[in-house]
């Protein structure tokens, strides 16, 4: 018997293949080394000092120390040991690569979209590039980040990755709105 | 004919006809209208009947405090009950009917209530409908509910889309008058983040009614002018048609966006409303003030509107009120009236002004009576003459409107929502807004200034401020130059002496003057009291035009000053709001988000049959082809499972990592059984109880590293348990040096039970898990044959020799797909959550439909894992108080029925044989049951007081709901296995 195990994402059989994409896309990401850190007692800043981001992960806040981080460069198997490593004694590291999913929301719309659903101010004032919370979407409790001045990441729990796609699909309703898993 | 449309004049298109309809009848009206300036301008007066009286009604305002003009909109789903016609904006197509009439709105039978309304005072309701009591519910709410009230709802679903938003801004401007326009302008160009919400479609509040030129034009073309610009700021957003409803904690106000309140045909893609949620680092109130009606008799006819509505609809709308109209005044407001009637050649019957002497001048020809009253008006359903009174003379004079003034009372209702008591002004004679501290201000009319320049000048003034206090620059802006201005200044008369007819002080609860003095003479003259004993105030306008002259009266019934008698309580919302916009996207499907397990496909394709369990769905059975009903289904799972093997998917369980050199003492801390000793590589039941001694939840403890432990809740206390723990660690022993995470979410985790569970678990797992390399409660991690890491823990719930598995859960459905191959030949199949209760209750296991809350360690069977030599955890001291010890307390026991043809069910009671069906002689509860194949019969778990020592005794389930009794035997709980050979085999 042959042992050879294909990972199913929680979206598939969710989004179908889209001619083309629209003003405003929500992109799922297929796979995504996802681990969470949490600092050791004690030991925040020195947790901080190493976690910063660089090219090959992104440190994002999601309590007091704690951090969600996100890498394409390591593979999930690997990114937990990995930061085990490095980190040391100062912190603890949870693999959630399978615990996650990532969508990226991007467009013109993509701030006014997410205000449909969640409290949190996101103007570029407020809430730059590179800030990260964790917020609350309708129901639904996810980790929020700006990637960009109209790109936001979501980070939610894979249980319940579906229904927030159908959430997001009707927080744009009068949003030109497409979904479809990331190319890469 | 009366009332009409002026030739000229109005900021209504002329070149644009819309067509609406009006109880069937075809209308027309012009872009610009609402609904009640279109009707009023083909002369319908008449538009619906009173709340109690069935008395004729029509348009008494010119906005959102409008008590009577209320009208269905719509029709079949998207009917619109009580919409207010002084706000409604006319569309092509739009359809009105009028409410609260039968069999029509010119004969209304209901009418007969104002003949015999001496005997429908206040408090009538209260006295008559005492007795007999058991009449209340089945004859007099029913009769009442027919006869009085407005508007009708309609049962079918709600075929509309609403959405609910957020807004984040530095200044919220309520209320785009002068003041508000001001504020936001100053606002603006000092470059803060703005939000002005107006409720009107269109901004400019008082200046689109206002004649004074300001700044050399028009005030609406000024007005134009402001708004364009704050339209071009990037850093305003301006929300037409939004009515801001309600202040709340951190200064957020809810507000509601008729989005599309105003087409016939709507687009699908945007909700009909949208509630807004706007977060507000400062707000505005430049609400305005409202214009006071009088109370005279005679005062709610059709026809006799407040003075400013009179002027309103000639200025803004091109519409005059009547051909001849009478003015009723006690100030300088009414004398603006008649200059704005007589500029556009509407005739005045006359002008009564109830102060002797006034510097104010009526417009010339215009007759004049000073020191006079209205004390009666004749007409049907239309005014046709007042009754004038001047010492005690009285004079009959035709007429075919009343415009009445009684004076100005600021709109402070946003200021007053949260705990805050109007105050008193002498001055003003008015309730003014409280100190609500800098987050909250008013300006403008709405803070007791009311001419045009104060307006502009308190608004750029009071937004000077907040730019200043946030840390910025103030732009200022100059106030442009206002022509001839009136100053509203009144002497206040709360009831005109001397009525020939029912003075109406609550227009839409019919409430009287008469009403109010009865309420002070039975004791109830406290305006709380007197609120609820007259119904005042409290109908859908919540008496914005109608409750400052009832505390008037009030203070003058009681002797008192209305400073004594203050208001009754503001509360959100200040207009109403629709259900579905408060429901926003939350409907349906979305009411609560559906969560789905790792192995939801696997089931799926598996043929299960799915129920909800709190927000998961589960896998419920799992039918074979040729079963006809569930208990097929699970009889044959259960057999399957206790003869070969079977998979069931248990990744809902909530699951936590906790990490720390505390971890254990943590834990310790957290379960009442021994967790400290709990060796690496080993899992151990635990149970949890809370601060009061009885049971929390329960699962399994499994230590995977010194300072690395693994546990797991029960699914439906996941949550729950985290939150505990957060809070044990953070408040009651933040000292502990320990960590933790959910990570439910990220391994799928199956049960694999069953005598052949362990050939078919080997053939895909790497390591060697023999019964002597793997015993009962191992728990560690392993890898499983195609290089995949993964978790596997003995334990079992079945009472079979069981495992659990836990991969990534991306590849859950894969492993359970090769679990299910390997197990082929061994005959294994899926089982769901029906015949994992059906194992779990032979085994004697408990699950929440046990351990309820009420239930001790002790009363569950589990008193021996009390670990009673812990120096504490939660849940010890109080286990140990009076009455937790009871030698007679319900304890676990099962149940084996003794009527092979009869079941039992959960929450069925226990009586002793012989005794009488009665919760007087009750014993204890059926917890869960079943119909065990196994055993081949049915059995249950349940509560018995002193159970333990009763094993053997035939009792008797007393089935209350289904009428049944039936004998069954007390036993041991463990039905199956009480030796655990399967379990260690």
């Amino acid at each position: 018997m042959a042992y050879d195990y294909q990972a199913v994402h929680a979206l598939d059989g969710m989004i179908g293949a889209i001619a083309e994409r629209r003003a405003n896309h929500l992109s799922v990401h297929r796979t995504m080394a996802i681990a969470m850190v949490l600092a050791g007692p004690g030991q925040t800043a020195e947790a901080a000092g190493i976690l910063v981001s660089n090219g090959e992960f992104e440190a994002r806040f999601s309590g007091p120390g704690e951090w969600l981080v996100l890498s394409q460069v390591h593979a999930p198997e690997t990114l937990a040991a990995e930061l085990s490593v490095r980190l040391g004694g100062f912190a603890f590291v949870v693999d959630q690569s399978h615990g996650r999913v990532v969508l990226t929301l991007s467009g013109p719309d993509a701030a006014r979209i997410l205000a449909n659903g969640i409290a949190v101010d996101l103007h570029a004032d407020a809430f730059p590039v590179g800030r990260a919370a964790n917020v609350l979407c309708n129901h639904l409790s996810l980790n929020l980040v700006r990637t960009g001045d109209q790109s936001f990441d979501l980070v939610v729990m894979r249980s319940f990755a579906g229904a927030l796609v159908d959430d997001l699909k009707v927080m744009a309703r009068s949003h030109d709105l497409s979904v479809d898993f990331a190319t890469r | 004919m009366s009332a009409f449309r002026l030739a000229s004049g109005g900021l209504v298109d002329r070149s644009h006809t819309l067509r609406f309809t009006f109880d069937g009848a075809s209308l027309t009206g012009h872009a610009g209208d609402t609904l009640a300036s279109a009707l009023l301008a083909n002369d319908r007066l008449l538009l619906g009947r009173s709340f109690k009286y069935h008395r004729p009604r029509g348009i008494m305002t010119a906005g959102p405090s409008e008590p009577n003009g209320l009208v269905t909109v719509g029709s079949g789903a998207r009917r619109d009950p009580n919409t207010k016609a002084t706000v409604a904006e006319l569309y092509d197509g739009l359809e009105a009917r009028s409410q609260n009439r039968w069999p029509s709105l010119a004969y209304d039978i209901g009418a007969v209530n104002n003949l015999m309304s001496r005997f429908l005072s206040a408090g009538f309701y209260y006295k008559t409908f005492m007795w007999p009591a058991a009449f209340w519910e089945k004859v007099y709410e029913p009769l009442i509910r027919r006869a009085a009230g407005l508007g009708r709802t309609d049962l079918p679903r709600d075929p509309d889309a609403y959405e609910k938003s957020w807004a984040h801004c530095d200044l919220l401007v309520v209320g785009a008058g002068p003041a508000g326009l001001a504020a936001a302008l100053v606002a603006a160009r000092s470059g803060l983040r703005v939000i002005l919400a107006e409720q009107d479609f269109v901004l400019g509040g008082a200046l689109l009614s206002e004649t004074a030129p300001v700044g050399g034009e028009p005030p609406y073309v000024f007005a134009r002018r402001v708004v364009e610009e704050l339209q071009n700021s990037p850093n305003v957003t301006l929300m037409p048609r939004t009515t801001v409803f309600g202040w709340y904690d951190d200064n957020v106000f809810g507000a509601l966006e008729r989005v599309q309140k105003d087409v016939a045909a709507l687009d699908a893609a945007k909700p009909v409303e949208r509630l807004w949620r706007i977060v507000a680092k400062h707000a505005i109130l430049a609400t305005g003030a409202e214009e006071r009606p009088l109370v005279f008799g005679g005062n709610d006819r059709p026809g006799i509107m407040t003075a400013s509505a009179v002027s309103t609809y000639a200025n803004r709308f091109g519409v005059a009120a009547g051909k001849s109209v009478a003015i009723f005044t006690n100030g300088s407001s009414g004398y603006r009236t008649a200059q704005d009637l007589a500029a556009r050649g509407v005739e005045i019957a006359v002008l009564i002004d109830s102060r002797a002497a006034s510097g104010d001048v009526a417009p010339d020809g215009v007759r004049l009576v000073r020191g006079g009253s209205i004390v009666d008006t004749k007409g049907r359903q239309r005014v046709r003459a007042v009754v004038a009174d001047r010492g005690g003379f009285e004079e009959l004079i035709g007429c075919d409107a009343v415009a009445m003034s009684g004076g100005w009372s600021p709109v402070i209702h946003l200021a007053c929502q949260r705990g805050g008591k109007p105050v008193w002004s002498e001055a003003l004679q008015a309730f003014m807004a409280p100190e609500a501290g800098p987050a909250l201000v008013t300006a403008g009319a709405a803070a007791g200034h009311y001419r045009l320049s104060e307006c502009f000048d308190d608004g750029a003034r009071k937004a000077s401020a907040i730019v200043e206090a946030i840390g910025r620059q103030a732009v200022g802006i100059e106030r442009p130059v206002i022509g001839e201005e009136t100053d509203p200044s009144f002497t206040a008369l709360w009831h005109v002496p001397g009525a020939k007819s029912k003075a109406f002080v609550d227009f839409q609860n019919d409430v009287h003057t008469g009403d109010l003095g009865l309420a002070v003479r039975e004791g109830f003259g406290h305006v709380e009291h007197a609120k609820r004993y007259t119904t005042g105030g409290m109908a859908t306008d919540q008496g914005k035009l109608g409750n400052i002259n009832a505390i008037g009266i009030l203070a003058g019934m009681r002797g008192v000053s209305p400073a004594e008698v203050g208001t009754t309580t503001f509360r959100p919302f200040y207009t109403p709001v629709s259900f579905g916009a408060l429901a926003g996207t939350s409907v349906d499907g979305h009411a609560m988000p559906i969560r789905r397990s790792p192995l939801h496909g696997w089931a799926a394709r598996n043929g299960a049959v799915f129920i909800d369990a709190g927000l998961w769905y589960r896998s419920s059975w799992f039918p074979k082809a040729g079963e006809k009903t569930w208990r097929e289904s699970v009889d044959r799972e259960v057999r399957t499972v206790r003869e070969n093997a079977g998979l069931c998917d248990v990744s809902t369980l909530g699951k936590i990592e906790v990490f720390g050199p505390d971890a254990a003492e943590f834990l310790s801390r957290l379960y009442c059984n021994p967790v400290l000793k709990l060796p690496v590589g080993k899992a151990r039941y635990g149970l949890m109880l809370r601060e009061d001694g009885m049971v929390y939840d329960d699962g399994t403890v499994s230590r995977l590293g010194e300072d690395h432990f693994f546990v797991t809740t029960t699914t439906a206390l996941a949550g729950g348990v985290l939150s505990h723990m957060e809070f044990a660690a953070q408040v009651l022993w933040p000292d502990l040096r320990v960590r933790f995470l959910s990570v439910s979410d990220q391994w799928a985790q199956m049960s694999i039970a069953g005598p052949k569970a362990r050939a078919i678990l080997q053939a895909v797992v790497e390591d060697d898990i023999s019964n002597a390399a793997f015993p009962f409660l191992a728990a560690r991690a392993v890898r499983l044959k195609g290089n995949l890491k993964a978790r596997l823990f003995r334990i079992s719930f079945s009472g079979e020799l069981a495992y659990e598995l836990a991969v990534p859960a991306g590849y859950g459905e894969a492993v359970a797909d090769a679990l299910m191959r390997a197990g082929a030949p061994h005959g294994i199949c899926a089982y769901g959550v029906e015949t994992l209760n059906v194992l779990r209750l032979e085994k004697g296991h408990v699950t929440h439909a046990e351990l309820d809350g009420r239930v001790t360690p002790d009363d569950a069977g589990l008193g021996r894992m009390m670990g009673t030599s812990k120096p504490d955890f939660i849940g010890k001291r109080l286990s140990a108080r009076f009455g937790l010890t009871a030698a007679d307390r319900a304890q676990l026991v099962g149940l084996k029925v003794l009527e092979p043809e009869k079941d039992i069910r959960a929450g069925a009671h226990l009586l002793k044989d012989g005794a009488k069906p009665s919760t007087l002689n009750d014993q204890g509860w059926v917890s869960s049951a079943c119909f065990s194949p196994t055993l081949g019969g049915h059995i249950a778990l349940a509560f018995l007081k002193s159970g333990r020592e009763r094993y053997g005794e035939k009792i008797v389930v007393w089935d209350q709901l289904r009428g049944v009794e039936t004998f069954a035997e007390v036993c041991d709980p463990v039905f199956v296995d009480r030796e655990n050979t399967k379990l260690m085999a």
